[in-house]
């Protein structure tokens, strides 16, 4: 029988710190994929991933168990992007970044291209649109479309009344609608 | 139809979207589409941009382990091992000997060297040292002593180093000597082989020439008739010889 996670917690509250490489290797794809897309960097979201595990494990005794521990490590993670978004240089800008803002423009005939290439090319255009919306958007619709979560999850994580969460939900979608609109026919 | 989204439906719709809403709230966002061209219009954009945003997969996992063992109380123990396998090589040989010089300190260990070769005396806390120097008594001008010692054994080691170049030099005397009376008799050898085949050519020509000197004065003694006379009797005496 699979151990919860608060088992979890408590088996490595009681003395077995190995008990939480359980909880990593439960949640550790989530968490990147929740650091990678706000990041929109590789590298920076895997330091993201580590200082969330690492973060999380030193402050377990103060996990009190009124939330879920999914929802306390959201929290914990977008706070660490947050804080490597904030100490970003605006002059830095990613390999991956500099190839989008310089060369990359959507091929005239999308139709004569590879679903692969196609595929890919979309995503460039998603990674950079989600890039340029205000961190509180970003959050609100990551959590949503790609870990699955809840509105009132969402709510639960951020700290933020539900309404408005579905607020940043709708102001979020709009923006990238406007800015993905020309991938319209692409799709 | 309305074709301005001004409903303030926004949550309603993002509710519906996400298919989060109530039977109620459904009914009621079903019932507005129908007649709402807006947000018909902004839900299908929606749709549409849900559709790309899902473009956007994580294709590979990279390997991520946290370690739990350096978030806690680590051990002493612990911190060095990870200490000493990060050190380069050097700085863990230089470790080693001052580990190793702190240890004989410790131990009161003396390390002399002398004309006995090294030697090595330990002695922990020191407690035989102050009872030998206690019976034996330390000399009264220490320096003085040494210095006489270092003078003498300086002398000592001047005279045998001269004794062994001079040794070195009446040897090297001697090989070069053996040499050259070596090189002299091959040198000598070369000679008389050299000059023994010249004298025996000497002695083959002057052979030669005497032989040739006979023959000219045998002819010039005999006339035509006598060097007739000895052709035509040499074939006769050797049928006659042949007879025999």
């Amino acid at each position: 029988m699979e151990l919860s996670d608060t088992q979890i917690i408590e088996r490595t509250l009681g003395g077995e710190p190995d008990a939480f490489n359980m909880l990593v290797r439960r949640w550790e794809r989530q968490i990147y994929g929740l650091t990678l897309r706000m990041l929109g960097r590789d590298e920076e979201a895997k330091d993201a991933t580590q200082e969330t595990f690492l973060s999380a494990y030193r402050n377990l005794p103060k996990f009190r168990g009124e939330a879920k521990f999914s929802s306390w490590i959201y929290r914990i993670a977008l706070n660490i992007c947050n804080t490597k978004l904030r100490s970003r240089s605006k002059f830095a800008v990613s390999l991956d970044e500099q190839r989008e803002l310089t060369g990359f423009e959507l091929a005239a005939d999308l139709e004569d291209l590879g679903s692969e290439i196609q595929r890919e090319q979309i995503t460039r255009h998603v990674r950079r649109a989600l890039q340029g919306l205000p961190f509180e958007m970003r959050q609100v619709i990551i959590m949503k479309e790609y870990e699955g979560l809840k509105f009132s999850e969402i709510a639960e994580v951020l700290g933020i009344p539900l309404s408005t969460v579905k607020t940043r939900m709708y102001t979020g979608l709009s923006e990238l609608r406007k800015r993905l609109e020309h991938l319209r026919e692409a799709m | 139809m309305n074709t301005q989204n001004n409903c303030n439906m926004h949550e309603a719709l993002m509710s519906y979207l996400y298919e989060e809403s109530t039977p109620d709230e459904k009914l009621r966002v079903e019932t507005h589409l129908t007649d709402c061209g807006a947000c018909k219009q902004e839900i299908h954009a929606f749709e549409r941009v849900r559709g790309m945003l899902q473009q956007w997969q994580l294709d590979d996992m990279p390997v991520l382990r946290v370690s739990t063992e350096q978030t806690g109380n680590r051990s002493i123990l612990a911190v060095l091992k990870e200490l000493i396998s990060v050190t380069p090589i050097w700085a863990k040989a230089l470790s080693a000997v001052a580990m190793a010089m702190l240890v004989l300190a410790v131990l009161g260990t003396d390390v002399s060297v002398g004309r006995g070769g090294v030697t090595f005396h330990a002695d922990l806390l020191r407690r035989n040292r102050v009872a030998e120097q206690s019976v034996v008594g330390r000399p009264e001008n220490p320096t003085s002593n040494e210095r006489a010692s270092v003078e003498q054994i300086r002398a000592e080691m001047k005279s045998l180093v001269n004794q062994l170049v001079a040794d070195r030099e009446s040897e090297q005397k001697e090989q070069i000597k053996a040499e050259l009376a070596s090189l002299q008799l091959q040198l000598q050898n070369v000679h008389s082989a050299d000059l023994a085949k010249v004298i025996s050519r000497i002695q083959e020509q002057q052979t030669r020439l005497k032989t040739i000197e006979r023959d000219i004065d045998r002819r010039e003694g005999l006339d035509l008739t006598d060097i007739l006379f000895s052709e035509v009797s040499k074939p006769a005496e050797r049928s006659t010889a042949g007879g025999d």
